[in-house]
């Protein structure tokens, strides 16, 4: 390891050894409990997973059906060497490789800010640990003909710590997917974090699906940071995972930059899902739109706090949030809190919390034109669900994930034919 | 920039009840610990019990550490500058009527605007009016105890009736609840106390008005209010204060308690001199206030207006346990110049087809920093509780800041709830369409707060409702550029 890394490395571990993992004490973890992660997997949560090879059928399984794009393989938190062909101005180098070649690349892939929001001493282990991942830089202009698709694949137990990173070039469009999947059958932890910077007029669609192994741990963290006129589209999906924790903070630095945050989880047996966004309007005539949704089921726990900051200065911002849940059942818990701070006044912000059960109007009258309850019942969640899917723009990952949404409600398979 | 000068102008109109009444006050010299606790004990004439329950808060206390949460910043409050018991002279001699009372305390009032004996006259109002620490004037007693109502002070009530203290003080607000309320029920030296017996609708508007006196001395107001089976009251509480520079702490309790079908209406106007345009001085004004509908169909509803204070740290909540039962908050809260406000409710639902209401207004000028904090929790027995939040908030120039906190957390599937805030400033347009009716600037900002309260206004008895217009209009009118 090269001197600059291994400063910053012992720099993030220490100051985990100082804070430690976050606990109920702390606001921003109030309703999630970590403790739970190393009652699991012990005080050493982070030990880092083993090396394994997956068959191509086991890869083509868990993959995204009818998608073409780019496709990148992570098994366990290690890029499997196989990049594809990919187009002129688009560089992708895995965070393994430019350790060893560029260390003053590595530690800007490396480099977390400390007073970042949100921040707490997993991102620091993260910063310590990440051993892979990819180093996305797209020149300016060019606009990406196909997505790029990260998959990732959990194996075994064991921590997998990812650090990818996003640079876009001005003007340049991209639609990166982070797909996360396992078959494994012990209790692991991916854990990754994603830094995005978006430069002048830059676009980027960014999926982050999460639909890990029931006994995983996931911690992700996504920070993105917008320059003029950049445009961040984001859904955020939490359908698998005994425990996932999501953080995006996205910091709009510059005049006009606008942003979509869109979420859905949708959970049930005793699966917990916290999902924490924060939104820095820092620049005037900024835009910001949110929608969360959430469908419980089982002992689900959900948790939703999506924060709004309005800058002194930002004017002309238009914040708008919203975040609704639907309990399927007597034991499903859900604590939301959208909050807004706002410090100019020239703004227009909105928020809005639901929380309830299907309207017994609606249901009655799909049941009085021949639906049986059960089935009444799945349309009107689907419906609900898929809103917060209505923004995506790839066609085969929306209908993937309306499949494995229905595949989670009883006898949703009935309904595959509607998607 | 007409508009600018115009708005400065409006801006800094300087505190209207700013005066100090010289009365000779019998102070205990600050500090706290348990001997100043044994002796405003002792003045109070209190029985044993009373002192050790002080006494066991005051412990609890020590152990505690002050709140960093709120979205505020102040000077630390030095708790052992403060005295913990003042009383007017003319205590010892109580009056029995207004004329006995110490004529300067009625000018008191006068200047405020208040003529104690008028008021309660032409209004039916009856007023407990708290100067200082010891209740001095009370009236309207005879018809209230026809009725079998008790309204006392709250020293009063713990010699009188001390089965009815002793049943309920500190049952909805225990003495460890939170560091200010522990405070107060260690060295609470008076307050309200209403009892209202079965069946029987307060033949009156219960009012108490507050008043900040002595100087250097903090004001710890215990205010018990028991309504029991299908009975009703309002009760209205107000209060100004004298300007000074030196920052003042006044740390509250208010517990309510209704039984089945009872009802509870609790308004509030609060004019605490807020500080200085530079934010020198003020009141620090940190208040427990909660209520427990204990009964099925027991009602409770919270409203208030809260123009005053340096920091208001303040939500007064409902525990909903009994089937059917309904809280209310309805909140209008201003902040102009340095003012810090972190003010909102909690409503717990328990009980079933428990409902809640949330309406809070925030208006926020100058260089004022104004918080929503709420919570609306349904634990999982409450079958069909209902909640429906708005908070909506008002920007005044460029310096100030308005924020939500809604925390909000269901264990029942039934559950139904909404929440709803927005932030804005009075729109151009709305402003340019009643300026060309031929309206002034300040008359159509008046307006416009004026409507944008509207939904908290309306649940303030009359009297109130008046002068809580006024407190608005004189603290905000034409603060918008």
């Amino acid at each position: 390891m090269t001197q600059p890394i291994k400063m910053l490395r012992d720099a993030a571990w220490q100051v985990y050894e100082q804070t430690g993992l976050p606990t109920t004490r702390n606001e921003d973890w109030k309703y999630t409990d970590l403790s739970r992660l190393t009652a699991v997997l012990g005080e050493t949560w982070w030990t880092p997973s083993h090396a394994a090879d997956l068959d191509k059928e086991t890869v083509e399984e868990q993959s995204i059906p009818e998608l073409d794009a780019y496709r990148l393989i992570f098994i366990n938190g290690r890029f499997q060497e196989d990049m594809p062909n990919l187009p002129e101005g688009v560089s992708v180098v895995p965070l393994s490789t430019l350790l060893v070649s560029d260390a003053d690349k590595a530690a800007k892939a490396l480099e977390m800010d400390e007073k970042t929001p949100l921040f707490n001493g997993a991102i620091a282990v993260n910063t310590a640990m990440a051993s892979d991942g990819a180093c996305i830089c797209i020149a300016d202009g060019v606009k990406l003909d196909k997505p790029l698709y990260l998959l990732h694949v959990a194996t075994s137990g064991g921590a997998s710590h990812i650090r990818h990173g996003i640079w876009m070039g001005r003007g340049a469009t991209a639609h990166v997917i982070e797909h996360y999947v396992g078959n494994s059958t012990d209790a692991g932890l991916t854990h990754n974090v994603t830094l995005v910077h978006l430069d002048e007029a830059a676009t980027l669609y960014h999926d982050r699906l999460q639909l890990e192994a029931e006994k995983q741990f996931h911690l992700g963290r996504v920070d993105v940071k917008q320059l003029r006129n950049s445009r961040f589209v984001s859904h955020s999906l939490a359908l698998g995972a005994a425990l996932s924790r999501v953080d995006i903070a996205v910091s709009l630095s510059g005049v006009n930059a606008s942003c979509v945050l869109n979420g859905l989880y949708l959970i049930g047996g005793r699966q917990h899902a916290d999902h924490h966004t924060r939104i820095d309007h820092a620049s005037p005539d900024c835009t910001s739109q949110e929608t969360y949704k959430g469908v419980l089921s089982g002992r689900a726990h959900a948790v939703f706090n999506g924060k709004v900051v309005v800058h002194e200065g930002a004017d002309g911002t238009d914040a708008k949030q919203s975040n609704g849940n639907l309990l399927l059942s007597d034991h499903a818990e859900v604590d939301t809190k959208p909050e807004l701070e706002i410090y100019a006044d020239e703004v227009k912000c909105a928020h809005g919390a639901t929380v309830g059960q299907l309207d017994l109007e609606q249901l009655f009258y799909l049941q009085s034109r021949g639906l049986d309850k059960t089935s009444a019942k799945n349309v009107l969640t689907f419906a609900f669900a898929d809103d917060a899917l209505t923004q995506m723009i790839s066609a085969p990952v929306r209908r993937y994930l309306e499949r494995a949404a229905l595949k989670r409600l009883p006898q949703g398979d009935e309904l595959q034919e509607m998607v | 920039m007409a508009k600018n000068t115009q708005v400065e102008a409006l801006v800094k109109q300087e505190y209207e009840a700013g005066f100090v009444t010289d009365i000779e006050a019998d102070t205990v010299p600050p500090g706290l610990n348990e001997d100043v606790i044994r002796l405003i004990s002792a003045k109070k004439h209190e029985p044993e019990w009373m002192t050790e329950w002080r006494l066991a808060a005051y412990r609890h206390w020590l152990t505690m550490s002050e709140p960093k949460w709120a979205h505020v910043n102040y000077e630390p409050v030095d708790y052992q500058s403060i005295s913990y018991y003042s009383a007017p002279k003319s205590n010892d001699d109580a009056p029995q009527s207004l004329d006995e009372v110490d004529p300067k305390l009625l000018e008191t009032y006068k200047k405020l605007g208040i003529p104690l004996h008028e008021q309660a006259m032409l209004a039916g109002v009856a007023v407990d009016a708290v100067f200082d620490s010891v209740s001095v004037a009370t009236t309207f007693k005879k018809k209230l105890a026809e009725a079998g109502v008790i309204f006392c002070p709250m020293s009063e009530a713990v010699e009188k009736h001390p089965d009815l203290v002793r049943q309920y003080l500190g049952s909805v607000v225990p003495t460890t609840d939170n560091f200010f309320a522990s405070l107060n029920s260690a060295v609470f030296t008076d307050g309200s106390f209403v009892y209202i017996p079965k069946g029987v609708r307060c033949p009156m508007e219960l009012s108490t008005y507050f008043r900040i006196n002595a100087s250097n001395t903090g004001q710890f107001e215990r205010t018990l209010i028991i309504a029991d089976e299908d009975s009703y009251v309002s009760y209205l509480e107000g209060c100004t204060a004298p300007m000074r520079d030196e920052n003042q702490l006044h740390a509250a309790v208010v517990e309510l308690v209704a039984l089945e079908n009872a009802q509870i209406k609790y308004a509030t106007v609060q004019n605490w001199y807020p500080g200085d345009e530079n934010g020198v001085g003020g009141i620090y004004n940190f208040v427990t206030k909660r209520g427990a509908c204990r009964g099925k169909h027991s009602r409770i509803s919270w409203t208030q207006v809260e123009t005053g204070s340096a920091i208001t740290w303040k939500y007064p909540s409902c525990i909903l346990i009994g089937d059917d039962s309904v809280g209310e908050f309805y909140s209008v809260a201003l902040t102009n110049n340095y003012q810090q406000a972190d003010t909102g409710t909690k409503m717990v639902h328990i009980g079933k087809n428990t409902k809640s209401t949330i309406i809070s207004k925030g208006i926020s000028a100058g260089h004022g920093q104004q918080s929503y904090r709420g919570l609306v929790k349904v634990l999982k027995g409450a079958e069909n509780a209902r909640n429906y939040s708005q908070c909506d908030s008002l920007l005044l120039g460029k310096t100030c800041g308005a924020h939500t906190f809604p925390y909000i957390e269901v264990k029942n599937p039934t559950a139904q709830i909404e929440h709803e805030a927005t932030t804005s400033k009075i729109g151009d347009d709305q402003l340019f369409y009643c300026m060309q009716r031929g309206i002034s600037e300040e008359d159509a900002v008046s307006m416009i707060v004026n409507g944008f309260c509207k939904d908290v206004f309306a649940e303030l008895p009359m009297e109130f409702a008046v002068e809580a217009g006024k407190l608005l209009a004189v603290s905000l009118e034409g603060a918008v550029g």
